[in-house]
Formats: C-alpha cells, sequence, structure tokens
C-alpha cells in the first residue's frame, strides 16, 4: 500500500463580520499549516507553519485509519448553507476523500439526518483532529487557538 | 529512574531530515498534487464543488524559527521544547505521565488529550521543558517506558525543516513498541 498521506480541514462562514473561517493542513513533508480568521471585535487572521516530525504524521494517520472515515461517503450528508461550510481533503495511501458539509451543530443534528453513522464519525474525527492541531499549535507559538 | 546510562537508539537525527536543497520549495504543490492525483479511489462532493476557502497557498506564515530550511533535528518552540509522546493507553492518567516525565526536569505543559467519543485517552501526549537537555533526557530515558502494558514512544514534535522523502520502494516506518525507525522491503 502506499505510503501517502496529506490532510487538510476547513470550516467557515460568511456573515456580518466577514468570512470567519479555520483551515489546517498538513502536507507529506511534515508541514503544518494553520490559519485562523476571526473578525468578531478585531479583524485578527493568524497564519502559522511549522514543520512536525514525523512520528506525528504517523500518529495523525493512525487517528484518520482508527476512525473509519474513509469508508464513508458524504452524499446525503447535509449540504453547506448559509449558516456554514466545512471541508475534510485526506489522501490515505491510494484513496483520497474530498467531504463537504454544513456545520454540525449537535448530535441532535446527526441523528436527525439521513447518515446519522457517517456524520458522527465525522464529527468526532474533526473534533479529535481539532484537539490535536490546537495542541501542537498552541504549544508551539504559545497561542490559544480560538 | 535515572535512564542516564540506557542505552536507547533514538532516530531523531537521520530519521527526520535529510539532505535538503534550495529547490525543496517549489516543488512542494507539486509533491501534494502528484499525492492528489495517485490515488486511486476518490470520493466525496469536494471535487465537484468549488471551495470558498482561503488558499492556504499564499501569504505569510508565521514561524518560530527563522532558519527552517536545511538545519536538521529538532527545533525549539516559542517558550521551551516538546516531545511527543505516542503509544499512550487509553486508561493512562495525567498524573502518571507527569510523574514519569518530572524525573527529566519541570514540566511547563502537558496535553494528554481525550477520545472525543470514548473520554478516554486518545494515544499521544506532548509535554514541554524549558530546555533542550531536560527534553533529550526525557527523550532518551523514557522512550522505551512501560506504561500499562504498553511501551511508550517518544520523540521530538517539531523538526527545523522537512522530512525527507521516503524511498519509492522502501518505506520507513517508526514502530511504536521499540521507538526505533526500520527499513521494511515491499
Amino acid at each position: 500500500m502506499s505510503d501517502d498521506f496529506y490532510l487538510r480541514y476547513y470550516v467557515g462562514h460568511k456573515g456580518k463580520f466577514g468570512h470567519e473561517f479555520l483551515e489546517f493542513e498538513f502536507r507529506p513533508d511534515g508541514k503544518l499549516r494553520y490559519a485562523n480568521n476571526s473578525n468578531y471585535k478585531k479583524d485578527t487572521l493568524i497564519r502559522k507553519e511549522t514543520y512536525v516530525n514525523r512520528s506525528v504524521i504517523e500518529e495523525l494517520k493512525r487517528i484518520v485509519n482508527d476512525s473509519d472515515i474513509m469508508k464513508e461517503d458524504d452524499a446525503v450528508w447535509p449540504p453547506p448553507d448559509r449558516v456554514g461550510r466545512q471541508e475534510l481533503e485526506i489522501v490515505l495511501g491510494e484513496e483520497h476523500i474530498s467531504f463537504t458539509t454544513s456545520k454540525i451543530g449537535s448530535l441532535i443534528d446527526i441523528n436527525n439526518s439521513r447518515d446519522p453513522d457517517g456524520l458522527r464519525c465525522f464529527y468526532y474525527l474533526v473534533q479529535d483532529l481539532k484537539c490535536f492541531v490546537f495542541s501542537l499549535i498552541g504549544l508551539h507559538f504559545k497561542i490559544q487557538p480560538i | 529512574m535515572s535512564g542516564g546510562d540506557v542505552e536507547v537508539e533514538v532516530n531523531d537525527m537521520d530519521d527526520v531530515v535529510g539532505g535538503v536543497t534550495m529547490d525543496e520549495e517549489p516543488d512542494e504543490e507539486e509533491t501534494v498534487e502528484r499525492i492528489k492525483s495517485g490515488a486511486r479511489v476518490r470520493k466525496g462532493r469536494g471535487f465537484n464543488e468549488a471551495s470558498e476557502r482561503i488558499t492556504m497557498k499564499g501569504g505569510d506564515y508565521d514561524t518560530v524559527d527563522s532558519q527552517q530550511n536545511g538545519d536538521p533535528g529538532p527545533a525549539r518552540s516559542v517558550e521551551g521544547w516538546i516531545l511527543f509522546i505516542t503509544n499512550v493507553h487509553e486508561e493512562a492518567q495525567e498524573d502518571t505521565m507527569f510523574d514519569l516525565f518530572r524525573e527529566y526536569g519541570a514540566i511547563k505543559n502537558m496535553h494528554l488529550n481525550l477520545d472525543r467519543r470514548t473520554g478516554y485517552a486518545k494515544g499521544y501526549a506532548l509535554t514541554e521543558y524549558e530546555t533542550y537537555n531536560e527534553a533529550k533526557n526525557a527523550l532518551q530515558g523514557l522512550n522505551g517506558q512501560d506504561l500499562l502494558g504498553h511501551k511508550l514512544h517518544v520523540d521530538w514534535a517539531f523538526v527545523k525543516g522537512p522530512l525527507k522523502k521516503r524511498d519509492s520502494n522502501r518505506t520507513t516506518k517508526t514502530t511504536a513498541n521499540t521507538g526505533r525507525s526500520t527499513y521494511r522491503r515491499r
């Protein structure tokens, strides 16, 4: 199996504070990029990048693998709407997913959706990924993400 | 435990950053594109939708170290040196981890993140020391340390430059149990 790996997550919306979003990306060479634009209160765009070690990438691959997200499909997930948009793009070996959906408010939204199992898988993986990235970026740059 | 005289093989140098040349940066995008186009199975609406995201390709990103290119080895963070620990047992507790790592110096920060679905430890942790030597000693002393039947794998979280490209017919695999990198022929 191919060892290729790439991961990108985006969440954002366009509202009265402009285009607010969070995005992070892990590249195959270990480069981690993080961008967060929040116009609330003050206009700030945070952009950080650093190189993570191979063991960090390997752990991320394990988390993605264990989540079974590659087996899911976004075909019947709630499409992105005015409230917001999420994108999750992953290359893992020979599989490439690029999923989009709306923001997910709570588990109730998931249970009422047409694909609760798939959406729940996405929901928890995204939380775990955010937690992973916030620890890395927060510790490395001494900032409090979000 | 002191761990000072224990020989633990840690490939924190040769495994991480190879011969980096100045032409590394321009073909970075190509590498991402190559990886994406190399996939055999594609799935998702994202392939057919225009993204409203601001592309990450352009713009200036803040970095901690201005000398990012070419220098192999671990990279310093803003306030210290950060270790990345994997193969952490799901029932591991923060105070147990803290006691292990405190032996090597004052811990400035520790994150033992939880699985959002189960509430148990996700399997990794981060620990920060103020000095390089504290972190280095903890890495050497605790890599391979048993915790609840799992051997901890301890490594630097950040490196100064891009990871070495892997040979197409060879795979570097970090084995969590030994902390050593082994080459596996396909």
